[in-house]
């Protein structure tokens, strides 16, 4: 009894420093004067409980512990039968997932909001699948990501604002300004290793965001780019009006609203369902790109130097290139997603690209499982879905965030969907992952 | 945190919910920053409307309904601005009071025209916010591009300064207005040494101080917020520069005395009309000191007007159809704490004065003859 | 002639004032990756929570009407030392002990998510408004004349270089000397090696941590009276910051945590001065770029051994 009664007395004196300081005593300003106030009664209460309570668990720690054990998330690949048949199921889900995604913004079970959210959590997906490949598969840790969606995101604002380049002409530009961008970040900064790279990326992200701030005369500085056109479908636009300038409309070269050439009333919800729409084949056609680049010599050569640089050396490999393609062609999805968000928003300014949303990327990555695109799904859909789900508590929703992110890392540190390598078995035959 | 506030404000809100169902109401979005840095300029705008609900609720409310307020959070931040107006837009929502922070109101307003809302803005003073021709998006407050002309004429006829510093927080509010002082002064030939952007949030400004110093600067105009100017004015007294500074209405909140201490006195600030000293608004003051909140923030009576005016013309009106209200709005004039008011065809005020006030160490305020 | 130089002289000494507190926050930073190898994001705000204590303290001696100013000094820096250490103690309990010996990188999302968690902590408990406290400590000497350029040099930062030197001398003296000093750095040459030498790793990675947090609530305490404001946001900037300076310094060396914390302060001060303010933070990140690039363990790292 006496071995755990002195770190339970420690750890409640600790706990009781650490909240009746900040919780207890309230700085204010009154008028001019700072006055300190204490909390109420009942703040008074929960901290000598909060207090009691870590004394109690500390001294009973041992007790406890065969008691509360925290449940294991079944894998996905233990759920499916083995082989050919398990494949079958893969693929009939998918199919279905996706059929659903496609048709979900047409039944009653959706709302202009809701669409619009999921949107905003499939550019989430795309960011993070970009980032998978440099931190998840080529394991580079990137703190500056975020620059690259910039990019992307400025380039079509850019070119619309001086040039009225439509979306589809900008999209493979932000793509490939993006990539060139990586390309030139990547090519000193590679030689570095581990945590200084992180910083490096990090500063980068920050000039890159410092740098559209200052160049007000071209990027509009703070005040952002505003009235950034939507994507058109073929010509048809989701406007209610089509702004034409009147040459173009001499030449009869103006673009049509959808609902006049379709002969429907206009509505301002297919607009969101188009963009929605987009989002999710821009999705799909990253996931089958580096679905397919992972199983190319390339993508495992990603992997190999994760794993071992010196033994990729000696076998041959040339990492700078190895991890330069990394770098390149995970700033490509970045600029195709900040593409893709310039055009939703239709308004962007450099507060968007501040160093927490690559932080919330990098969580993405982490908390899907590296390297696992199904987790990364799921990882993005949560952290997008979640704070708007905790709007109701708007006062603790980044509280809850944070410690989410906390735990867990501790209770799953595999991430939600770890990654399954694609792997061959002598047994059962070829099992893709 | 006061939990058993917040406890209380669930409750209350339930409450809300349940009463919904029972009655017919009119509900008014009230959005801007509840978290976030510049919360506490959220707080003016929520105090002025929460209040102008409550007086016309008592008052029996608008043609027998009542209104119902309900706070978004934004935390004036665009992404966020947008789910938000999403959310409002799901909740059918028809009128909106906010957005706050310039940044935030731009894409914000973009879906309410889209969707049929009707937004009255009591804080946002970008130009550029009515500019896009928007039929539903009005605001009870004067603009950038009038206050810094405002400012700029007063340094021109009555400062007279010899070298000027204009400094800006990089931000659309500050660096708008520093730009638009910073264009009238050079149209006067008043010589200006130094245009600098500092970064928000930054505590130490020693070495701009020095370099102003150096400049031999007598006059500094800041376009930007209260936390950095009160730093810079504090700082400046440490270190010995004397100078006249000047601010808009985001650097006039008592927090800048706070910070400053002695070194706010003699601050020049352009400010609305102090609404709260109006002797007509002395029975609404006496509300908000009943209720314990502050009527001397720039964005409370702009607020409280937005309100009044949503009021006021759903009675004209009959009904809630925002178009109609919008014609109503542009073609009629209203009589509320912050002046009688009219709009223009943008959606801007027709007329809105400022007045510059001198600072004082205490916190208070005195308008310059 | 000497305008200028006095000029040059007044900025350097704003960029020091600056850099030596960058230096006490990156001494934690540096401290905990030279011996578990993850980088603490959130250190930066236990310099906030340091900075809170300091202001209630000091409003809280001032309210019972204590006027010696010594005494009011060493309160707060010895409470908010003690506070601002059991947040350090906690945080490394809770959240990065469970990770030991987990991927670098699992430690360092929690450690963002810890960072995330204490801003909007402090935020529901104290409010997101600036907090402001009078100065307490004014005046200084001035060097030049009015005419030309007038140099200043507070007793405030006097006080913070002082504060500083002492800080970190004492706590080369704990590293080099002491019993436990000597642990540290045997805990970062080899983990497993000091375990399996009877050395209890856990209170040693526990210690770094709480002397880290100590360092950085003297940071706090130094930087609440020199600036008199605080809110729960400025623990970010200023950890990103101190962050910097460690690693251009060279992570895992103190002696490099302390000039690259100067060497940073001065060179936001010189770009601000001779430049412009606006691009202050791009020339600092540029700077801590080109450093990587020629010595890639920063200035004064020890160069990593490829182990083959």
């Amino acid at each position: 009894m006496n071995r755990p009664l002195y770190p339970a007395i420690f750890a409640a004196i600790v706990t009781l420093v650490l909240t009746s300081m900040m919780l207890g005593i309230q700085l204010k300003t009154e008028g001019i004067n700072l006055t300190l106030h204490s909390a109420s009664e009942f703040t008074w209460y929960g901290i000598a409980g909060s207090t009691l309570a870590v004394f109690l668990f500390q001294l009973f720690r041992e007790q406890l512990t065969g008691l509360v054990t925290l449940p294991e998330l079944p894998s996905v690949a233990s759920l499916l039968p083995e082989g050919k048949k398990g494949d079958r199921i893969k693929q009939l889900g998918i199919a279905f997932v996706i059929a659903a995604a496609l048709i979900w913004p047409f039944t009653e079970f959706s709302n202009r909001g809701a669409v619009d959210l999921a949107t905003l959590a499939l550019i989430y997906i795309m960011l993070g699948l970009g980032l998978n490949i440099v931190v998840g598969l080529a394991g580079l840790l990137d703190l500056g990501y975020v620059a690259f969606y910039a990019v992307g995101a400025y380039t079509y604002a850019l070119l619309s604002l001086y040039y009225d380049v439509s979306f589809w002409v900008a999209l493979p530009l932000c793509g490939l300004l993006a990539a060139t961008f990586g390309f030139l970040l990547g090519f000193p900064v590679l030689r570095l290793r581990g945590d200084y790279l992180a910083i490096v990326t990090l500063g980068f992200g920050e000039i890159i965001r410092i740098l559209l701030l200052n160049w007000t005369n071209v990027t509009g500085g703070p005040n952002g780019i505003s009235r950034i056109p939507k994507p058109d479908l073929f010509g048809l636009e989701f406007t209610k009006r089509v702004r034409c300038s009147a040459e173009d409309k001499l030449a009869d070269a103006c673009n049509v609203p959808f609902h006049e050439y379709f002969g429907i009333a206009y509505d301002p919800s297919y607009k969101v369902i188009f963009l929605y729409l987009l989002a999710v084949i821009l999705v799909l056609i990253t996931i089958y790109v580096i679905n397919r680049l992972t199983r190319m010599p390339i993508g495992r050569a990603w992997e190999a130097l994760r794993e071992d640089e010196i033994a990729c050396r000696s076998l041959g490999l040339n990492p700078t290139i190895v991890k330069l393609t990394a770098f390149t062609i995970g700033a490509t999805f970045a600029g195709f997603a900040g593409c893709f968000f310039a055009a939703r928003q239709g308004f962007i300014s450099p507060e968007s690209f501040v160093f927490i949303e690559s932080a919330i990327i990098l969580s993405i990555v982490v908390l899907g499982g590296m390297g696992s695109q199904l987790g990364i799904i799921l990882a993005a859909i949560i952290l997008t879905v979640l704070p708007e789900l905790a709007r109701e508590f708007q006062e603790y929703r980044m509280l809850m965030f944070g410690l989410l992110m906390v735990f867990m890392m501790i209770w799953r540190p595999q991430g939600l969907v770890p990654k399954s390598r694609p792997h061959l078995e002598l047994a059962s035959g070829d099992k893709p992952q | 945190m006061n939990f058993k506030k917040t406890l209380l404000g669930l409750g209350v809100s339930t409450l809300m919910l349940g009463a919904t169902l029972a009655q017919a109401e009119i509900k008014i979005a009230l959005a801007g920053p509840v978290t976030g840095p510049v919360a506490q300029y959220g707080d003016m705008q929520f105090i002025g409307a929460k209040m102008a609900i409550e007086q016309i609720n008592k008052a029996g409310g608008v043609n027998g309904e009542k209104l119902v307020g309900i706070v978004y959070d934004d935390a004036c931040d665009p992404k966020q601005a947008t789910a938000v107006a999403n959310k409002i837009v799901n909740d059918g929502v028809q009128l909106v009071v906010g957005h706050l922070c310039s940044s935030s109101t731009e894409p914000a307003s973009d879906i309410y025209e889209d969707e049929g809302i009707l937004m009255i803005t009591a804080a946002s003073t970008n130009a550029s916010i009515t500019e896009k021709g928007y039929q539903l998006i009005f605001r009870t407050i004067g603009l950038d591009s009038l206050q810094g002309p405002f400012a700029a004429k007063y340094i021109i006829d009555r400062v007279k300064p010899k070298n000027v510093a204009v400094i800006h927080d990089k931000q659309q509010y500050g660096e708008g207005l520093a730009t638009s002082v910073k264009s009238e002064m050079d149209k006067a030939g008043i010589n200006i040494v130094m245009f600098e952007g500092v970064t928000s949030g930054d505590k130490d400004f020693s070495a701009l101080i020095g370099k102003m110093k150096r400049e031999k600067v007598d006059f500094v105009y800041y376009g930007g917020y209260h936390p950095e100017l009160g730093a810079i004015l504090r700082q400046s007294k440490e270190k010995g520069f004397k100078a006249q500074f000047m601010g808009p209405e985001g650097v006039g909140n008592p927090d800048i005395t706070a910070i400053a201490g002695a070194a706010s006195e003699g601050l020049l600030v352009t400010l609305p009309d102090s609404f709260e000293k109006d002797p007509k608004n002395a029975a609404l003051v006496a509300a908000f000191k009943a209720n314990n909140e502050d009527p001397s923030g720039a964005f409370v009576f702009p607020a409280y007007s937005a309100v009044q005016i949503m009021a006021d013309t759903i009675k004209a009106v009959g009904s809630v159809d925002t178009e109609k209200m919008a014609e109503h709005m542009r073609s009629s004039s209203f009589s509320t704490p912050t002046g009688d008011l009219a709009f223009d065809a943008k959606g801007d005020l027709k007329q809105f004065s400022f007045v510059v006030y001198n600072w004082h160490m205490d916190g208070s305020k005195t308008a310059v003859k | 002639m000497l305008e200028a130089l006095l000029y040059f002289v007044q900025q350097l000494l704003n960029g020091l004032t600056i850099g030596s507190t960058y230096a006490l926050i990156a001494i934690g930073y540096t401290m905990v990756y030279g011996i578990v190898g993850m980088i603490n994001f959130a250190h930066g705000e236990v310099y906030m929570i340091g900075t809170y204590v300091a202001f209630i303290v000091i409003a809280g001696l001032t309210t019972l009407g204590v006027d010696s100013l010594p005494l009011i000094f060493l309160a707060a820096l010895l409470i908010s030392m003690m506070v601002a250490a059991s947040y350090g103690f906690t945080i490394e309990r809770v959240a990065y002990r469970p990770l030991r010996g987990a991927p670098r990188l699992l430690a360092l999302i929690s450690a963002i998510g810890m960072s995330i968690f204490l801003q909007n902590f402090v935020r529901l408990a104290q409010g997101s408004r600036d907090i402001a406290m009078p100065s307490l400590i004014t005046g200084g000497w001035t060097f030049g004349s009015v005419d030309t350029f007038e140099a200043s040099l507070s007793y405030m930062q006097v006080i913070i270089f002082v504060v500083t030197l002492v800080t970190m001398g004492a706590l080369t003296l704990f590293i080099s000397k002491s019993k436990w000093g000597r642990a540290c750095r045997s805990c970062s040459q080899d983990l497993g090696m000091t375990n399996l030498l009877g050395i209890n790793t856990n209170n040693i990675i526990a210690l770094t941590f709480v002397v880290g947090a100590a360092l950085a609530a003297v940071a706090g305490v130094l930087l609440g009276m020199y600036y008199g404001v605080v809110n729960p946001y400025i623990g970010f900037i200023a950890g990103l910051k101190a962050f910097t300076a460690a690693v251009l310094g060279g992570i895992g060396s103190i002696p490099g945590a302390m000039l690259g914390g100067l060497l940073l302060g001065t060179t936001e001060a010189m770009t601000s001065a001779y430049f412009s303010s606006e691009y202050k933070d791009v020339v600092s990140f540029g700077l801590l770029i080109l450093v990587l690039l020629f010595r890639p363990s920063g200035l004064l790292g020890k160069p990593e051994v490829e182990k083959i």
